[in-house]
């Protein structure tokens, strides 16, 4: 090889992994030879913005003209029917226009306007950058949730979650870099969560799902029915013991030893974790910040409690879901009484968490994602409800590098289309990526001959969010 | 999908040419001039006030909106270059951008009016109106633009043209090369001639044998996947005859488990799965029948041409069967958007899979790669994805019937009459159990509804005593003394506070503020009590009647008769119902659920048949079905053609068995050479093309090609045998070298992964072999062959949107019978690098993470297996610790422990003696977790 003549990018190509994923990669094989834990942390390609990240999933597709988005169209032409063509394929025949039951009002010095919905939250919308210009491909639960996850919808592709472990491993070497709280199990399920191609030191840890309370949320096999952390200490030496000599007979010691190393991580993990998940240790006065002394708002309350003590151990990724046995969010019909019971779950815990990471200094950089997999349409879906749309919804950010007291975007008059500073789903994990320090086009894996995005070809940070 | 040559936009080296099967953009450069000259000396003035309203105005826009993913400095998406006028003019992938003259059959100007959803640009924002009238304004004066050169090209990669790839190594016919003649002990077989040739060019000597006691756990591991008994080693060892490791081998080979451990690698590429796991997932009830087909024909050595013709178009061949169309449970296994709401979608995603698959497990190819552009590396068009798509979108792969949102993928039915009657009378019977669950869960809603309707007064007035904002604990204690609903009544209150507008309950509001508290009960009971009589009195006279004439009582009774209105029973059972409802529902649920699990299906084979033919299909440009493009003919890839000849598709028929026949011909130059790779991965650890799944240009080179060619002919010559590929392997001593070197050292520095083999693998087992290993030594494994083993009815949901996980891995069968659930597999096995499967996996990868020691310290079938053995060892021996470890060396090892395991373990277990079985169970899970028991060596 000649080095004066620079090699053809189509060389570089075919011949090696280039970029961040290839180094990475490589970072990866050293340290898995060299027994250190895979996941140590690893430096962005810039500086970040935000260290970690949690993302508050909102299951079923909260509605955007009743929440984050007011339309005083809508309110004006209620009843009548869309002035406009609405997309050619949904779910339901497309009502006409429904105005939202909920009035909005302006909070803060911002002046955000917020539905009543969202009293606590309300509270907090100086911290607030809404995004209302965000918008997807599919109109289906589990195939939008698939895309809001993963960037992809028929394709099983690492999680954003996933992408972000791999690229900036974990601060904390006695928890995994990911952690997902009571995760719903349907519409996609686990691949919102999955590592895919990416090594998997890089999926997401599920603790319990959706359909169990947080009280009964727990890391699979983090503890023995049997034996006391004693009893396991003495055996876990006992392994070492047994093992050493075929370990010492092989030409793969290192890789032996990082196997026996595993057990003691293993170890660590199992005395760590439930400490971390008692929530009797914070006081009175936190616990009832996120609601947990009122059965309205305690099981909610509960994860995002759980959310700030991993964060605050430099967890890099928490997701809290709210799910449970039904399709949370999923209104299409008795939208009223739906919203008005998820609201009223979710508001003052995440006011809590908002407050509580201000007030400990994790605001900062610590990056808040809300919302759901899509929105809801403006058009009414039989006499009280509304159908999904994703093709223009609100999710809002906090902390972390954003614009505070912000509103970025706009769908059009009624809430249908995303209409200025359009944020495609692409665009919104570019964005997030930017603010944790990595650039979405460099973050790549070479799998099957290819190199892989997060964003696939399509991505733009949307710079004017930036704080 | 798209490919990704490179995200980073980073200027490196420009090729210095396009190859000669690209358009040459030079060429209508020249074919332009004269017509510009002609315009320009026509009309000299015009034309440059043409070229100064271009610069002052049209430049600019496109600058500042389009050039960021438009013009060679920065990006060519959509194949559309706007940096000049050339470019333009040509258009990209969906056409010619502009039509001078006329700008509302421009393109250009579609996308940027935002009319068409389909069609917006730039896509983050409408350009301002202003600037959209500017760009019309231009087209209409005929696009003047003094853009004649085109700034340098991007270097988006190019893929080989199809010349240039006839010349690249897997598109070149196999021709077996000559065995290296070499004198030495170590040539056992034509594999170890190429083997050490290799290493001796290197300059490396390949490792010793390994010892017989190794060789026969390796190969016992390694045929049937299960540990070898300490008397089979013990026959071993003392058989000294020639010929006793032929021995072995056959008896495995003949073993019906060695088909069980063989097709759980061919599932692995076949991406097999119990559950459908996109975005909505439910059962694959039938889907067990292609598993045990496969792990019939590895056990019966069915020819692999066979066996592959028979899994894309067992259903066409002339005598098919039963087991045939079975065979094409391959092309309908994989997971798909069933509640795609685009049909059309749906069926180029259903196409796409199939495609990928179809490539990746037989040709080594990432077909998937071509659907939207041509393949950037390989020499694979998009005219080739779309000329086999066509075979694909005259195949069947969905039913006619869906539930719900849920599409059916297509079963060929072989019930009889009687099985459909004795189905329906099932069915019938679960519809019976199901209604008894829902009608007992409507009568209670209806009581709670009724209950809160009698007390709507009492709701009212309790509303006064909190805010909106109040906790449902302070709720609590005001509802309880009333016998009010706590949440009924909180949610009252808020329905008061979001409704305080409307008519019917802006008067609460006033009374709470006028009136006292018995007024206000007064107002609203009287006013209830008058909207109901007035309307059963209604309904006596006219039954037909909805409502109330008086508004202000059929406002009364509308509140009343509202679901979701001021006395709405919470929609989630937990929040509505009584502990014991709950309960009482629950109960009926899980009787139903139980009786489904289990009620028997209709027999029916799931598979794909032969749809409408189409003898053409259009490419769809940048992949989009909204943006059709020129139609092609069905056809093969035209790289991978050995024959001018132009196949004759029938006109009543998809062309799948034309095209599995031609994967399978002798001629096909990747067809041989994939599954031998394969075949060799599965021995070692890692392939001669490391890529298993990847034969092209991004691939891995073989490490070995004379090695890999000579296989694959003799793999054809064999009549396509996989057992006889098996012997040769493993009589070669290139597969019987030790795992160590006495100079690992220097040859890992000359070769770090391998790839000459100068040693064999140290491997870790594979998920399933772990398990089926730890119940097999403690006797726990259950031997029972084949069937439905998926707990689930066909299309019953694994999760519906409840979450709730009924799945249960605690069947004792062999590993390959556990039902693989997409999205929710088993996580003994996920934890040890079980391959996703949704995709083709040759090779699984082989990670140590915490969470596999969390498995082996916590797993239920870990604890209960030792528990199993130490108890079993205990009432064998019950006096003996020396017996006792001697004991569970043998069962564990199949060995006897030397001195010092002796005394670790002695120690061990006399440490404590308060509960000695359990003592002994943890020095038994201790066993199962050491290095020895979980690798092969």
């Amino acid at each position: 090889m000649s080095f004066l003549l620079p090699k053809t990018r189509r060389q570089i190509l075919q011949q090696s992994a280039i970029g961040f994923g290839g180094l990475a990669m490589q970072a990866l094989l050293a340290g898995e030879a060299t027994s250190e834990n895979p996941l140590t942390a690893r430096q962005p390609h810039f500086k970040p913005r935000a260290k970690r990240i949690v993302f508050l999933f909102m299951k079923g597709g909260p509605s955007h003209v009743d929440t984050f988005d007011p339309k005083p169209l809508l309110d004006r032409d209620h009843g009548k029917p869309l002035p406009f063509a609405g997309p050619k394929v949904t779910f339901a025949k497309q009502g006409n226009l429904l105005r939202s039951p909920w009035k909005f009002q302006q909070h803060g010095d911002s002046g955000l306007p917020v539905s009543e919905l969202f009293p606590q939250i309300a509270k907090q919308s100086d911290k607030l950058c809404v995004l209302r210009s965000v918008h997807g491909t599919n109109p289906a639960h589990g195939a939008a949730a698939l895309k809001l996850h993963t960037g992809a919808e028929q394709l099983v592709r690492p999680s954003f979650g996933s992408w972000i472990t791999y690229g900036l491993g974990t601060e904390n070497q006695n928890l995994p870099g990911f952690i997902t709280i009571c995760p719903t199990l349907a519409h996609g399920g686990v691949n919102n969560w999955g590592s895919a191609f990416l090594p998997s030191h890089c999926q997401g840890t599920p603790i319990g799902n959706a359909s169990l309370p947080a009280t009964q949320a727990n890391v699979k096999h983090i503890d023995n029915p049997h034996l006391s952390l004693h009893q396991q200490r003495e055996q876990i030496d006992l392994i070492r013991n047994l093992s050493q000599p075929f370990q010492e007979s092989t030409d793969a010691q290192e890789a032996l030893d990082s196997r026996l190393n595993s057990f003691e991580l293993a170890f660590r993990m199992q005395t760590a974790m439930p400490e971390i998940q008692d929530l009797s240790q914070e006081t009175t006065t936190t616990r009832s910040l996120y609601g947990i002394d009122d059965p309205v708002t305690e099981d909610f309350g509960r994860q995002c409690l759980m959310a700030r003590r991993f964060l605050e151990r430099d967890v890099r990724f928490v997701q809290v879901t709210h799910s449970d046995s039904f399709v949370q969010w999923d209104q299409h019909s008795n939208l009223y009484q739906g919203h008005t019971k998820n609201a009223a779950e979710v508001d003052r815990p995440i006011a809590g968490l908002l407050q509580d990471l201000e007030s400990r200094g994790l605001l900062e950089d610590t990056l808040v994602l809300w919302g759901g997999e899509f929105g809801r349409t403006p058009t009414s879906q039989g006499n009280n409800g509304r159908d999904h749309n994703p093709h223009g919804f609100t999710m809002w950010m906090a902390g972390g590098g954003v614009k505070a007291g912000f509103a970025y975007g706009a769908t059009d008059d009624y809430g249908y289309y995303a209409a200025e500073n359009k944020m495609h789903v692409h665009d919104l994990h570019a964005t997030i990526l930017h603010l944790l320090g990595l650039d979405h086009q460099r973050l790549t894996y070479r799998y099957a001959g290819r190199d892989f995005r997060l964003t696939d070809v399509a991505g733009v940070v949307a710079k004017d969010i930036l704080a | 999908m798209s490919c990704l040559p490179n995200g980073s936009s980073s200027p490196l080296a420009k090729p210095l040419f396009r190859s000669p099967d690209s358009v040459d953009p030079v060429m209508p450069r020249f074919l332009m001039l004269p017509l510009l000259v002609a315009v320009i000396a026509g009309n000299a003035a015009a034309a440059d006030q043409g070229i100064e309203f271009f610069e002052k105005q049209v430049r600019p826009i496109l600058v500042e909106h389009c050039y960021e993913c438009h013009s060679a400095e920065m990006d060519v998406q959509g194949g559309l270059r706007l940096d000049w006028q050339q470019g333009i003019v040509a258009g990209g992938d969906s056409g010619p951008a502009i039509v001078k003259g006329k700008p509302h059959e421009s393109l250009l100007i579609k996308a940027i009016e935002y009319q068409d959803r389909q069609l917006q640009m730039p896509p983050q924002n409408a350009i301002p109106v202003a600037q959209q009238t500017t760009l019309k304004r231009w087209i209409k004066m005929g696009a003047p633009d003094p853009r004649t050169t085109a700034p340098g090209e991007t270097e988006e990669p190019q893929g080989m043209s199809v010349a240039e790839g006839r010349q690249f190594w897997s598109f070149q016919p196999v021709v077996a090369p000559p065995v290296p003649r070499i004198d030495s002990d170590f040539v056992q077989t034509p594999i170890d001639a190429f083997v050490l040739q290799q290493l001796q060019q290197q300059g490396l000597d390949p490792a010793p044998p390994a010892d017989k006691s190794t060789l026969i756990r390796r190969a016992t591991q390694d045929l049937i996947g299960l540990p070898a008994t300490e008397q089979q080693v013990a026959d071993y060892l003392s058989d000294e005859s020639a010929n006793a490791f032929c021995k072995v081998i056959e008896r495995l080979l003949a073993s019906h488990h060695h088909g069980q451990h063989w097709g759980r690698h061919w599932l692995d590429v076949a991406r097999y799965a119990d559950s459908n796991g996109l975005d909505e997932n439910i059962g694959f009830g039938n889907a067990w029948r292609y598993r045990d087909y496969v792990i019939d024909a590895f056990n019966a050595d069915k020819p692999y041409d066979r066996f592959l013709i028979e899994q894309l178009a067992g259903d066409l061949l002339p005598a098919a069967s039963d087991e045939t169309i079975t065979a094409t449970g391959f092309l309908q296994l994989g997971p798909k958007v069933l509640a795609e709401p685009d049909i059309e979608k749906l069926h180029l995603d259903t196409i796409d899979e199939q495609l990928d698959t179809v490539g990746k497990a037989f040709l080594g190819m990432t077909l998937g790669c071509v659907r939207c552009h041509d393949h950037k590396f390989d020499p694979i068009k998009q005219t080739d994805y779309y000329s086999l798509a066509a075979i694909f979108r005259s195949t069947q792969t969905f039913g006619e019937r869906k539930n719900g949102a849920i599409k059916f993928w297509y079963e060929h039915s072989v019930g009889s009459d009687q099985d459909k009657e004795r189905i329906a009378e099932v069915d019938k019977q679960l519809a019976a159990l199901k209604s008894a669950a829902s009608s007992f869960r409507n009568k209670a809603i209806s009581e709670l509804r009724q209950q809160a309707r009698t007390q709507a007064a009492d709701y009212l007035v309790a509303c006064l005593h909190f805010e909106p904002n109040a906790s449902l604990k302070q709720v609590d204690k005001i509802a309880q003394p009333l016998n009010l609903h706590p949440r009924v009544l909180l949610h009252c209150r808020s329905h008061l506070e979001f409704h305080r507008e409307d008519p019917f309950f802006k008067d609460w509001h006033r009374l709470a503020k006028e009136a006292t508290p018995d007024a206000l009960r007064k107002h609203y009971s009287e006013l209830f009590q008058h909207a109901e009589d007035a309307f059963a009195q209604t309904q006596q006279q006219t039954p037909k009647t909805k409502r109330l004439t008086d508004p202000t009582l059929e406002a009364a009774r509308a509140a009343l008769d509202d679901h979701s209105g001021f006395l709405a029973v919470p929609s989630v059972d937990a929040f509505a119902f009584d502990s014991e409802t709950l309960t009482e529902h629950h109960r009926l649920l899980s009787i139903a659920r139980a009786f489904e699990t289990t009620a028997p299906d209709l027999p029916e084979l799931m598979g794909v048949c032969d749809g409408e033919v189409t003898n053409t299909m259009p490419v769809m440009i940048r992949g989009s079905h909204h943006n059709p493009g020129a139609a092609v003919q069905r056809g093969f890839p035209e790289v991978m053609r050995w024959s001018n000849q132009p196949v004759a598709f029938p006109d009543n028929a998809s062309g799948r068995l034309e095209l599995a026949q031609w994967i399978a011909a002798p001629e096909h130059p990747l067809t041989a050479r994939v599954m031998v790779n394969r075949v060799w991965a599965w021995h070692f650890g890692q392939g001669l093309v490391a890529s298993t799944e990847n034969f092209g240009v991004m691939g891995q080179r073989p490490a070995n090609q004379p090695l890999l060619d000579w296989l694959a002919a003799y793999f054809v010559r064999s009549g396509w045998s996989v057992k006889a590929l098996h012997r040769i392997i493993l009589n070669s001593s290139t597969w019987q070298m030790a795992s160590t070197h006495a100079d690992a050292s220097h040859c890992q520095s000359i070769d770090p992964k391998n790839q000459l083999h100068w040693r064999q693998n140290l491997r870790r087992l594979r998920a399933e072999q772990i398990r089926d290993a730890i119940l097999s030594v403690c006797g726990r494994l259950d031997p029972t062959v084949g069937g439905k083993t998926l707990p689930l009815r066909n299309r019953q949901f694994v999760f519906n949107h409840t979450s709730e996980d009924h799945t249960t891995y605690d069947s004792l069968r062999r590993a390959v019978y556990l039902p693989v659930i997409r999205n929710n597999l088993y996580s003994l096995f996920t934890e040890f690098d079980y391959p996703d499967p949704t995709m083709p996996t040759g090779v699984r990868s082989q990670t140590t993470v915490a969470p596999q020691a969390l498995v082996l310290l916590n797993d239920p079938l870990i604890l209960d297996s030792a528990t199993a053995l130490a108890r079993r060892i205990t009432r064998d021996s019950p006096h003996s610790t020396v017996s006792q470890i001697r004991e569970l060396y043998s069962r564990c090892l199949a060995r006897s422990p030397n001195e010092h395991e002796r005394r670790l373990a002695t120690t061990f277990l006399e440490k404590d003696i308060a509960n000695p079985v359990q003592r002994l169970a943890m020095l038994c899970q201790a066993i199962l977790c050491s290095h020895e028991f979980m690798h092969v060596n």
